[in-house]
This record gives structure tokens, sequence and C-alpha cells, in this order.
């Protein structure tokens, strides 16, 4: 990569984005060096629609355009996700769309959006609709094997009662880049299962952000980050309650390994109105290596005196304990290792939507090391 | 049958909010390098320190004022503050007879009683009025162990050397903006040194008073352990009620060598303001020490339920192989109180540990956050951190906010963090009055119990004053 | 004990009680007297913790019809801190844990409270662990758990335990046990029992609310009161609680259904 694409490729994604890339004085983007992001070759990414040929399950129809804005805009609105900067850049970007309209119990449904080996950035936005009592299993699979970027935006509404299972697999390429930003809305009593296993991308940068419009919806995220090499994994989740009764379960995995650097920024917010919430939140990062970084940074909000908020976080490595026990039952220390990080990721990966076992995730994120 | 609710218990009218009606010198409003000389020049000051506060001076005139705490407040006018105010008596007064009657008044009414008959037995105190150190009791006895606790101002002038040597080594002036305002600006503080291998034979203690409406109170507070020493000091702080706002802005370096070490513990009960969040006190404190020696140790405990805003992460820099870093904390926030307090944590040498107990409390529309980092640096092997923050909430309009950044570069370290939050649920306040214990009794039972794990570790003479604080805190008005 | 001149210490007429928007209580009638002991038992569900909590005063339970006079004196309008000085207890069925408050500190200023109601002079904290150690002896309980926080980390029965502990340093005239025997071993019983048959006399009565004939056993009551639906269905002497381990509860059925019949006719026949 020619060093003086560096300046061009900042000032093309500014341009497009209509803001310049965020900074180290932003407290959102500290640790997030945008390095790979600015090696990709200032151009779109030139290969074919990956929406183009999507065969719907049953259940599931596509909106037209004249809905797609009308629903957009107020799930933006609710996460606060129009200012954010990977949603302008996508924006400004001519994404590819997807819009879908789920209603009953609609079969399941994969999308492969894989960058392959093009130069440029790929800008994707997908907008699901949950009708009402509306259920619906979905596995976005990221990929990539060359110096490109990926920008999804993923706008969710979850009508009263929907359930929603929704899993992002991103096995990715050292100079590639993963820029993820879903904004989802839960109507009351809906279920959201959000799970993300993000690993080998020179820098991914994933944004959940729910909003639980009235409360009394159950949200349950899981992630797994694995950094190695170079490279930077971030995720910043932000899940706030909009009214009573509502449910957080989260758990976020980090493995870092080489000269890795993994970020977690959690926000939890819990206004006034949210009472009698019930949010857990639990960080643990496995640092591998010397020469990897961990940081990790709960944030919880708090204005409601009934409810019950927990978070927690560790970061260390392999439990010594656990270890033991196997060592002692006659396995060596690396098997012992090995076995153990396995069992790690697999608590994350397990929850993946059930097509996610074909791909053997696991293999995929974790490769077997000669 | 009453109806009342938790958070119907508001504040106490505050108890310390008189004013000493006596002569004050003052300079005029206003800051610039005048002032600065003006303030070295009253207080006699070697060059070393003048070029100590005019580098400060320089170096605040380039910082911005920080914004990233969870903090609202109106634009300070640094031009509209008096640096430097002192009660008219023309030297500190080698005997206590001398000291004008007033302040010893003043003192006395506030608890701290300094004259010989009445003073606290095994407690030394240094009485600091606005800019000044009025008194400080049992130098003497402190003295034949080697021990030096005085005002800083004495210091200065009475070991220019050990201040030359540690001034500014922890916490440098351009650390952050209200550390260079204080550095540059400083009037006056304590400064205590535990020589080589002595224990200190008392708790050592600084009473902060602030008199004059319109004053700044910069205090600066040095205390150096050398090896094998250690010493407990304690902070107590009131100030009267005025409708305006006081900036304090104090900055404590805590330096300690091979196996010694320092516990300091701070009871605050700045003037908070009034229920409507008018007047109190802006507290925006620098509190560092440095565990340069191995195997020493600092231990923080503050029991925080003062001032209209606090601003305050007292830290440990965790150098010395084997030091610990200790940080427990209760901070309680009612009416329109603003508290963003936590520590640091900075994890440098091998095995260093280091534990974090925070518990906040609020109530009525206030706001009360907990900031932390720990930090575990590279060569940082077999570093242990665990934390546990809680907060519990009084009522729906106050607000809790966690937010305890931990970074790790060593994968052979743990960092372990926990957090809750809670609230009196009505069925333990139920258990408790029907026992025949009363509703603002139990709840103040409560309030305690939530927070016993920070008042352990307060020395024994003040956990039954900071119990005492807390209640009247939140007692007052039923119904 | 019966002695129908002995002073009245509990009068409930016709009790009426909700919580939230759920009538529980329809109609208790129930006197008390120095000297006795009643039992009131009954299927689960019935009401009877219901009843002991709305005695004790109980926030989450709203009155709605009926009186209830504690040595002539209107008990409900005053807070539940005010009812235990003056001597009623609740042994709960289920205490609750109060993390971070001492269990010593607690029973201390409970103690204080109620000897300052009698005019007595408070205890400082050695006098106040003499006593709390010779009644320790009543429920033969190991000081250890003084030192711990409130019933946390107590197992089922260690917990009943120190109720009969804070009953056993209240002394008070009216003494209401929600299943104080439920969850105790086979000694635990014994010594709970022993607890109170010691602390109960002529001038305090006690109302022991259970499912076992074991408890009245080993303690004889004056009463047997049988609760269904929020009413006392029935009061009989200690040979009731007999007749009820053999027949069970089957009968209750029949007499609510004959008592619905009568209250509710005219809608009946409406519909
Ligand atoms: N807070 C509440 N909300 C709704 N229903 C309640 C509440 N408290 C009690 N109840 C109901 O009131 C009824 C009486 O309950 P109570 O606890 O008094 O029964 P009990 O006779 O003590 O039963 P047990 O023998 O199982 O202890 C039950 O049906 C119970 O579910
Ligand atoms: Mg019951």
């Amino acid at each position: 990569m020619p060093a003086v694409a560096l300046p061009a490729t900042a000032d093309w994604l500014a341009a497009l984005a209509g803001e310049p890339l965020p900074g180290r004085r932003q407290e959102d983007w500290r640790f997030t060096d945008l390095a790979p992001l600015q090696a990709v070759a200032p151009q779109l990414w030139a290969g074919p629609d990956p929406f183009a040929h999507v065969v719907l399950p049953a259940g599931v129809t596509r909106l037209d355009g004249a809905e797609i804005q009308a629903l957009a805009d107020p799930i933006l609105h609710a996460t606060g996700s129009a200012t954010a900067w990977p949603v302008r850049l996508n924006q400004g970007a001519s994404p590819h769309g997807l819009a879908l309209r789920v209603s009953g119990a609609a079969g399941p449904l994969q999308l492969q959006l894989d960058a392959g080996d093009g130069p440029g950035l790929l800008a994707l936005q997908l907008l699901l609709v949950l009708e009402e009592g509306a259920s619906f299993e979905l596995l976005v699979r990221h990929a990539s094997r060359g110096a490109n970027a990926t920008s999804l935006v993923t706008l969710v509404q979850l009508g009263r009662g929907a359930r929603l299972n929704l899993g992002v697999l991103a096995a990715g390429d050292a100079r590639a880049s993963l820029l993820s930003h879903l904004a989802i809305s839960q109507a009351p009593a809906s279920e959201l299962q959000l799970t993300t296993a993000v690993g080998g991308w020179g820098l991914s940068r994933l944004e959940p952000r729910v909003c639980q419009l009235e409360g009394a919806a159950q949200t349950r995220l899981r992630a797994l980050q694995l950094v190695d090499g170079q490279e930077l994994a971030d995720t910043h989740s932000q899940v706030s309650f909009g009214g009573p009764e509502g449910e957080l379960d989260q758990l976020h995995k980090v493995v870092a390994d080489g000269a890795g650097r993994s970020v977690f920024n959690g926000a939890v917010r819990v206004p006034r109105q949210a009472q009698q919430t019930n949010a857990a939140q639990l960080s643990r990062s496995l640092l591998l290596s010397e020469r990897a970084r961990v940081d990790t940074k709960p944030e919880l909000e708090i204005v409601a005196d009934d409810v019950k908020c927990a978070h927690g976080a560790t970061v260390s490595r392999l439990q010594q304990n656990e270890l033991f026990y196997l060592q002692s039952r006659g396995i060596a220390a690396d098997q012992a290792s090995k076995l153990l990080l396995r069992g790690y990721c697999e608590e994350v990966l397990r929850e993946l939507p059930a097509a996610a076992a074909a791909c053997h995730p696991l293999q995929l994120l974790l490769p077997e090391r000669p | 049958m009453s109806t009342a609710t938790v958070g119907d218990l508001v504040s106490q009218p505050y108890k310390h909010g008189f004013v000493t009606d006596i002569e004050t010198e003052k300079i005029a409003k206003g800051l610039s390098e005048d002032v600065v000389r003006l303030i070295s020049s009253k207080k006699d000051e070697p060059d070393f320190l003048l070029a100590f506060r005019l580098r400060a001076y320089r170096q605040w005139l380039q910082m911005e004022e920080p914004n990233w705490a969870a903090l609202g407040y109106p634009v300070i006018d640094y031009q509209n503050i008096i640096y430097y105010a002192a009660p008219k008596q023309q030297e500190k007064k080698a005997s206590l007879d001398e000291v004008d009657p007033k302040l010893l008044e003043t003192f006395e009414k506030l608890g701290i009683p300094l004259s010989e008959q009445k003073r606290l037995s095994n407690v030394a105190v240094d009485a600091v009025f606005d800019s000044v150190s009025i008194a400080t009791t049992y130098r003497e006895k402190l003295a034949e162990h080697g021990v030096i606790f005085c005002s800083i101002s004495e210091a200065v002038k009475e070991h220019p050397d050990l201040i030359e040597k540690y001034l500014g080594t922890v916490v440098p002036s351009n650390d952050n903006y209200f550390a260079a305002l204080n550095s540059a600006v400083f009037s006056d503080g304590s400064f205590v040194f535990i020589p080589k291998g002595v224990e200190c034979p008392m708790e050592l203690s600084t009473y902060f008073r602030i008199n004059s409406a319109d004053t700044g109170q910069f205090e600066r507070t040095l205390i150096v352990a050398e090896e094998g020493a250690s010493v407990s000091y304690l902070e107590g702080c009131t100030a009267p009620m005025f409708d305006t706002n006081q900036l304090h802005a104090a900055v404590v370096e805590l330096v300690v060598l091979d196996d010694a070490s320092i516990k300091y513990s701070t009871v605050q009960n700045w003037y908070a303001g009034d229920e409507h969040g008018v007047g109190g006190i802006y507290n925006f404190v620098t509190k560092r020490g440095q565990c340069r020696g191995d195997r020493s140790r600092i231990s923080w405990t503050q029991v925080e339920t003062g001032s209209a805003i606090t601003w305050k992460y007292p830290s440990c820099v965790l150098q010395g192989a084997d030091s610990v870093g200790e940080f427990y904390s209760v901070a309680l926030t009612n009416n329109r109180q603003q508290a963003d307090t936590g520590t640091k944590m900075i994890h440098v040498g091998p095995r260093t540990r280091s534990t974090i107990v925070s518990k906040g409390i609020s109530a009525g529309h206030s706001s009360n956050s907990y900031r932390g980092l720990v930090q575990i640096g590279p060569k940082a092997v077999g570093a242990k951190n665990y934390s546990q923050c809680d907060s519990m909430l009084i009522g729906d309009q106050a607000a809790a906010n966690t937010y305890p950044y931990i970074r790790s570069q060593q994968p052979d370290a743990a960092v372990e963090h926990e957090a809750s939050t809670c609230r009196i649920s009505a069925d333990q306040l139920f258990y408790l009055q029907s026992r025949g214990i009363g509703f603002e009794e139990a709840v103040s039972m409560m309030v305690s119990g939530f927070c016993r794990d920070v008042f352990n570790q307060l020395p024994m003479e003040f956990a039954a004053e900071a119990d005492k604080l807390l209640a009247l805190k939140l007692e007052g008005s039923v119904g | 004990m019966i002695r129908p001149d002995a002073p009245l210490l509990l009068e409930i007429r016709d009790l009426h009680a909700r919580v939230e928007d759920q009538p529980i209580l329809k109609g208790v009638n129930l006197t008390l007297r120095a000297g006795e002991i009643h039992a009131v038992m009954g299927r689960n569900g019935s009401g009877k913790s219901t009843l002991s909590k709305v005695l004790a005063g109980h926030p989450a339970y709203t009155v709605t019809a009926g009186s209830v006079t504690y040595r002539g004196a209107d008990l409900l309008e005053l807070d539940p801190e005010q009812r235990a000085r003056i001597g009623l207890f609740l042994g709960f069925q289920y205490p609750v844990e109060i993390p971070g408050v001492s269990n010593l500190e607690f029973l201390r200023v409970a103690t204080n409270a109620r000897r300052a109601e009698r005019g007595e002079e408070e205890l400082d904290t050695f006098a106040f662990e003499d006593l709390v150690r010779e009644r320790l002896k009543v429920v033969q309980m190991d000081p250890a758990f003084l030192e711990r926080s409130v019933n946390e980390g107590f197992s089922g029965g260690e917990k009943k335990r120190n109720e009969i502990l804070q009953m056993a340093l209240l002394e008070p005239l009216v003494a209401i046990l929600d299943e104080t025997d439920s969850g105790l071993d086979i000694d635990a019983l014994r010594i709970v029992a022993e607890g109170v048959s010691q602390l109960a006399g002529p001038d305090n009565a006690t109302l022991l609310i259970t499912h076992y004939q074991r408890l009245l056993d080993l303690i004889t009551p004056d009463y047997v009161h049988v609760m269904a639906a929020g009413r006392i269905l029935r009061t009989g002497g200690k040979e009731l609680a007999l007749e009820l381990e053999r027949t069970g509860y089957d009968w209750v059925d029949q007499e609510l259904a004959n008592l619905e019949a009568t209250s509710e006719r005219e809608p009946v026949e409406v519909a």
C-alpha cells in the first residue's frame, strides 16, 4: 500500500461521511486506531450486490422503497444512531440495501457478505421489521481476504412479542476492516438475542445499540472478540430502557493474543421511567500475550431506585485452578489450555443461530495453529 | 400511620455553617503573574518555589478546564476569586495562648479543641483557616521521634531541602488544570515527614476551614514516609454557608519508600449548598500517592458528604515491587449535589496489589458517579486488583453512574471488578421497624451497614464520627 | 391457660385486608386474653401470614374493614415500630437478610427501644452483652451469630432461632409466631418449643401459626383455629388439631361452599 494513498483515503471517507474521521480526542474513539481503514483504496467496492440473489424463506417479504425511510428513521432516532460516524459514512457510500418484513414464525435466513479480495469500501444496509408476534432467525456472515472495508448498518424493529435471534459471524483478514452498526428498537414483550463473534480483522468496530422503547422486553447480548497479530477489535455497545421492567443479560468475551488490542465499552442507561429494570453485564477478557492489550469500560447510568443492575469485569489469563484440574487428570498443559480456550469461546459461539454450526465457527475464528 | 418513604429523608441543616467574624487580610481579586509573585513574597519563599509557582502558572494558562466528568456547573470566573486571605495576625504564634481566641473558639465549635487542656490526647492537629495554618498541636512531642508535622509554609522555611526534593514529584505542576492552578497559588496545607524506621506515635490530622466568602482555598499537602516508616493521617473540612460558590482546589502528594506505609483518611463535609443547589463548595482535588519503595503501602479512605461538586480521584502509582494500594470510599450526595469520584490504581511494578471498595449513596436530585481506572503495565507481572463498586439509590430522582475503566497489558495479572445497585428494600425496613426501631434509625442503620466495609478502615476515633455524619445527612423531615 | 376474667390483650373484629388489589382477609375474628396460647392452622395460602403481617403493620397490606384493639387501644393506627415497642411481636415465616447491619447492634437498638417505652433505662454495650448472652441460652445459640449481619447467610433453622432470641429480648405481651417450627431439626424444634413455653406466662399471650401437631405436642394450645379463605372457619380446643391430623382439610371445601352459598345466594340466582 503506497503511503501517499493514506491522506487521500481519509479525505475521501470524510467526504462520504460529511464529517472528518473520528480521532483520539473523542472519548468513544480514544483507543481505536483507524489506520487499517485509511489503508483501503479510496473507491467503492466494485463487486456484485451481495443482496441481489437472496432467497427469502416463508414469512419474509421485501419492503418497498416508500416504506423504508419511514421505518428506518424512528429506529435511528431511538438509538441515537443518526449521528454516529459509521452510520454517516455508510449513508454517504450509496449502500446496497435489503429491507425485509417478517410476519409469523418465519424460516431461518443466512446472508453471506463477503468482500473477497476486491479493493475499496463495501457499504451495505439491512432493515428488518418483525411484526407483532413474529419470530425469525438470521445469521449474517462477514468475510474478507484482502485490503478492503465492509460497512454494514443493520436497523431492526421488533414489534410487540416479536422474537429475533440475530447472529453475526465475522472472520476477516488482517488487512481488512469491518464497521458494523446495529440499531435495534424493541417493543414490549419482544425478545432479542444478539450473538456476535468477530476475529481476524485488522480493524473491527461493532456498535450494537438496543433501545427498549417502553421497557418490558428482553435483551440478551453475547459477544466474542478475538485479536491476534496487530489486530484491533472494538465493541461499543449501548442498551437503554425507555420504560419499566426491561431485562438485559449481556456477556462480552475477549481473547487477546499476539500484539492484538481489544476495546470494549458497554453502556447501560436506566432512566427514571425504567423502574424494575433488571440488567446484568459481564465482561471477561483473556489476555494471552505480553504484547496484547485489553481496555474495558462498562458504563452504568442509573436514575431509578427500584432496579437491579450488576456488572462485572475480569481480565486475566486462563484460570490456574481450571488448568490444574485438567492437568491433574493427566492432560498436558498446552492441551489443557487449548481445551479451556475452546470451551471459553464455545460459551458464546454455541448461542449463534443454528445455521452457524455448518461453518464450524470455532475453526473459522480460532484455526488450529500448526 | 406514617406514610414516610426513604426518599423523604432529606438533609439536616448544615451544622458548620457559621462565619467567624475576624479581621482578614485579603489581596485583590483576580489571578496574574503579579498575584503569584505576591503570594510567594507574602510567604517569604525561596527562589525555587517562586520558580515552581510561575512555571505552573504559565502551564495553567495553556490548559483547558476538563469537562469530561459527569458534572454540570456554571463557568468559573477565575478573575473573580481571591487567591490569598489570612486572619490578621502577623506571625504564626509560638504558643497557642497568643492565637486570636476567636480562631480557637471557631475550631472548638467545630469539635477540634486546640488548647492544651482540651485537645485530643492521641491526635496531633494542624488547623488551617482560609489560607494559613494557625496552630499545630504536639509538635514538640512528635519532634522527639524525629517526625515533622507542620504547615507547608513553615516547612518551606525550616526544611527547604525536603520540600525541594519532594514537592511536585508525584503530581507534576502540569498534571491537570486544577493541579496547575494549585501549584501556582497554593497557600497553606500540611507537611509530614516520617523518618526511616519510625512509626508515628500518634494520629496526625489537618482540619481545613474556609471562612471568607469569595476566597478560593488551594491547600497543598505533602507526606513523606521514609524506609520502614508509617503514619495515619486524617483531614477534615468544613465551610460556612454562603449563597455563592467557593472554589477549593487542593493537591495532596504522598511518597512512600521501601516497607513504609501511609494511611490517609478524609472526612469531607464542605458546605454542600441548599436544597436548590444554591451555594456550596466546588471541590476539585488532585490526590496521588507514589509507592516508590518495594513492599510500600498507601491506603486512601474517604467519606465524602459535602461540597456542591466533588471532583476527586485519590490515586496510587504502584512502582515498588509488591507494593499495595487501597481505596475505600463512601460518597453520599443529596439535593443537587454532584460527585464524580473514584481512584486510579496504576500498577507498574511486579506483584503489586490493589483493592478498591466504593460505596455511593445518591438521594434527592443528586448525581453520584464512580470513575475509576485500573491500569496494569507491561512489567506488572503477577499484579492483582479487586474492585467493588456498589450504589444505593434513595428516591427515583437521583442518579448513580459507574465508569470503571480497566486497561491491562500483562497476561500474568488478574483484574476483577464487581458492581451492584441496590436500594433499601421495604421488607428490610419493615423487619427493623417490627422490632421497634424507628424509620429514620432503620434507614440510617442500613446505610451505615452498606458503608461498613469502608468505615472499618477509618481510624477508630473517626469511624463513629463518620457514621454520625452520614446519619445527620439523611436525617430530617419525615412525612 | 384459660381464665375468662384475664385481661383482654388483642381483639380482632371482622378484619378485612387486601394486598395490591387482591382481597385476602375476609372477616377475621379472634380474641386473645392474657395467659392464653392459640394455634392457627390452615391450608397454604389461607391467609395466616397475611393476618400476622397486618397485625404487625406491614405497609404492603391495606385494611379495608374491621378493627384490631390492643389492650383497649386501636392498634391499626400505629407505626410498625410503635406496635413492637408496646409489646407486639411477630416472628416471621421468612426473616429477611440485612447485609452490613450487625446482628448485635440491631438487637441492642431494638431492645433499648422497647425498654424506653417501658420506662426502663437504656443498656450500654456491656450491660447489653450480658443480657444477650443470658438470653442466648434460651435458644442455645452460638454467640458467634451476634457478630454476623442480621440473618445474612443464616440457615433456615438459625434464622428461626434468631427470631426467638429477639422475642426473648423484647419480652412481648402478644407474640405471633409464624411457622417458627418449620425448617427446624428435631433438637432445634424442642429448643424453640421450650423457649416459647418458657417465655409464655400468665401476663402474655401467644399465637402460634403452624402446620404440624408435633409443635403442639410440645406447647399445648388452649385454642386451635382453622383458617380458610381469609377467615377463621372453626375454633376448638387442642383436640381440633389432632382431628385435623387425621382428617386433613377436605371438610373445609364443603364448609366454604356452604358459606359462599349463603353470602352469595343472590348473585348466584341472577346468574
Ligand atoms: N403481595 C402479594 N400479592 C399477591 N398475592 C399475595 C401477596 N401476598 C400474599 N398473597 C396471596 O395471599 C394469599 C394468602 O397468603 P399467606 O401468605 O397469608 O398464606 P399462608 O396461610 O400464610 O400460607 P402458608 O401456609 O403457605 O404460609 C395467598 O394466596 C398469596 O398468594
Ligand atoms: Mg404463611
